[in-house]
């Protein structure tokens, strides 16, 4: 491991002699615990702070740490009260992350998370409530809760579960493995027992969850888990879109796109079913055409759906 | 090379005092002299280390402030660090507070990790089950889409500082009022000053770079401003809102109510289907929810919206 720079000890040191002023009497340990760094590093750092100070550099201008056995005590002079502020990008940081937390369902809103947001508008000018709100993705909180309770505690979980691609609802034993956010929704990653593999489930879909007795079977696969629905096939669709269809390309991940005369766009869309093309298809109407088909995907795709949903209308 | 390392160290430490501690602006020359630590040699080797090390405390964050020396013919650049500037207010966060705030930020990321240092300034990295270790290498409950622009955004949402902006191809000035993240992206709401009126930018749609413009605390923000991004597509349209009503079938209400939010539903069936009621405003965006359930939703009511729908589908089969 390389020494850290002049930079990264600075960074560190500007925050510490705040503290260390404030809490005379620490232990190295302590001290070194609470700032994740070996006691080694910690002692270097005091080492530097014993010649910092201002002119005429007379001792009472001087940086003054005193040990007492293992415990450190440092009087500053005026100038280094207080740590630096928060930069813009470490503001942003600390407030998108409590405020994705606190805004999952089940989380306590007088618990110290949310204390300690409202505190920070102290140190930033503005309350966190006021400046942002992330919300991670649509979920019931019952299940999102059952499900964190059921992974932490390793037992089975039974979904009932609405699948887009069949369109077809069912009710599935999972081992879950991990539950997390990506894009906008909630997702559940496990072992499928119905169908014997490795499963992502989109927690929005999951009508009900009851927690089982049973406790999992399967550990957790390796590797990176795609969300999107298509991962595995390589069916898809190349459309020519109207202007007005042109959110097509910003909204879905797409394979190629280029821009056409009129600011039309021509798109490759990977497709996980055909009915997620159906519904694009007759959603999109006439602002959209066509152009090619891969995999097994029905020529007809939209003029068949259209007519299955018409067909509603006229019972 | 350790040795230098800490001679560096040691004239920054003394530098950020000096610059902290002086209450005039001091020139370069008073700053070789009162700090010391500068490499010894002519004056362009001290110079060329004198802007290096602006630039290392410029990259920290530091407020290094610039202005002319008073009273100097030939005007000079002076130096200082404006303490009420530099200092972080002490948001007095207790343990379990500053724990809660670091498992936030090892759980949920922006772009990628964030390093130690914000929560050194707070008062220390504590994990939730007591002090040193940290939560378990685990791997991120949600990351959220970086923007190069968020940064300078946020800033500007805090300090309430004016920043000007291009979207759709028109430079806006705007008072930036909140950033939002619902759906998977990024919002923000903001004044534009020439439409006179409250928008919501998606900010992957803001093109290039957002410029801060003017000083802090230029506007007021007005209490409850609802961001744009909370509205619903069917809810974002010119005409006057008409209450639509729409079954869903069991097998997708769930997810329905999900989109909509359980404060649409209307009724909720025997059978598991689902009523709701939607304030329509935007008749295309609305035709365009409902089609994406096809043949599992239905528009009941009012008529004209109803009629649109088969129409709309009459013309494709």
């Amino acid at each position: 491991m390389s020494r850290p720079s002049a930079g990264e000890r600075l960074k560190r040191l500007l925050a510490l002699l705040p503290w260390l002023a404030a809490h005379p009497g620490s232990t190295i340990q302590e001290i070194s615990e609470r700032f994740g760094i070996s006691p080694k590093q910690l002692e270097d750092d005091l080492a530097v702070v014993w010649m910092v100070g201002v002119p005429p550099y007379t001792p009472d201008q001087l940086i003054d740490v005193e040990f007492d056995g293992d415990r450190v005590s440092v009087n500053l002079g005026s100038y280094f009260q207080r740590p630096l502020r928060l930069s813009n990008p470490q503001a942003l940081a600390l407030v998108t992350a409590g405020q994705s937390l606190v805004s999952v369902p089940g989380t306590d809103p007088e618990g110290p998370l949310a204390r300690g947001l409202a505190k920070l508008a102290t140190a930033l000018q503005v309350d966190p409530a006021e400046a942002m709100t992330v919300h991670l993705g649509e979920a019931g909180s019952e299940t999102l809760d059952r499900l964190r309770s059921a992974a932490d505690g390793g037992r089975r979980v039974r979904l009932d579960y609405y699948s887009y691609g069949s369109d077809v609802r069912s009710s599935r034993d999972v081992d879950p493995h991990r539950i997390w956010a990506e894009g906008g929704s909630w997702y559940l990653a496990g072992w499928c027992h119905r169908a014997d593999g490795p499963r992502v489930f989109r927690v929005d879909r999951i009508a009900a969850a009851e927690v089982l007795d049973e406790p999992v079977s399967t550990a957790p696969e390796s590797g990176e888990i795609s969300t999107f629905d298509s991962a595995g096939t390589d069916a898809s669709v190349t459309l020519d879109l109207d202007a007005e269809a042109a959110w097509v390309v910003d909204y879905y991940p797409h394979e190629a796109v280029e821009e056409l005369a009129d600011d039309g766009f021509r798109v490759v869309l990977p497709v996980a079913s055909t009915r997620w093309l159906e519904q694009l298809l007759v959603r999109l109407g006439p602002a959209a055409d066509v152009v090619a088909l891969t995999g097994d995907l029905p020529a007809t795709a939209g003029t068949d759906a259209a007519r299955r949903v018409l067909a509603r209308y006229r019972r | 090379m350790a040795t230098e390392k800490v001679d560096k160290l040691e004239r920054l430490m003394n530098l950020v005092a000096v610059l902290l501690d002086t209450m005039r602006p001091l020139s370069a020359d008073e700053l070789r002299e009162l700090v010391g630590g500068y490499p010894e040699g002519s004056d362009a080797t001290f110079h060329r280390a004198f802007e290096r090390d602006k630039e290392d405390l410029r990259e920290l964050g530091v407020p290094l402030v610039v202005q002319p020396l008073p009273g100097v013919d030939p005007p000079r650049d002076g130096y200082r660090i404006p303490r009420d500037e530099y200092y972080l207010a002490d948001p007095g966060l207790e343990a379990d507070e500053l724990a809660a705030l670091h498992l936030a930020v090892s759980t949920v990321q922006v772009g990628g990790p964030t390093d130690d240092e914000a929560l050194w300034k707070l008062g220390g990295v504590i994990a939730a089950d007591g002090l040193g270790s940290r939560p378990g290498g685990g791997e991120p409950v949600a990351s959220l889409p970086a923007d190069a622009r968020l940064p300078l955004l946020f800033g500007a949402v805090s300090e309430r500082r004016r920043v000007r902006l291009t979207h759709g191809g028109v430079e806006r000035l705007v008072d930036p009022y909140r950033l939002d993240f619902r759906r998977g992206r990024w919002y923000l709401t903001a004044l534009d000053h020439e439409r006179d009126d409250i928008c919501s930018y998606r900010l992957d749609r803001i093109e290039g770079e957002v410029v801060g413009e003017g000083s802090a605390k230029a506007f007021e923000r007005p209490e409850d401003v609802r961001s744009g991004a909370e509205r619903q597509p069917w809810e974002l349209g010119d005409d006057e809102p008409v209450e639509a009503r729409v079954l869903v079938d069991a097998d997708q209400a769930g997810y329905a109510v999900h989109l909509t939010g359980e404060a649409a539903v209307a009724h909720r069936h025997d059978d598991g289907s689902v009523e709701l009621a939607l304030p329509v405003s935007n008749p295309l965006a609305f035709r365009s929810f409902v089609l994406t359930f096809l043949e599992h939703a239905e528009v009941l009511s009012p008529p004209e919206l109803r009629d649109d729908l088969v129409a709309w589908l009459e013309h494709l089969s």
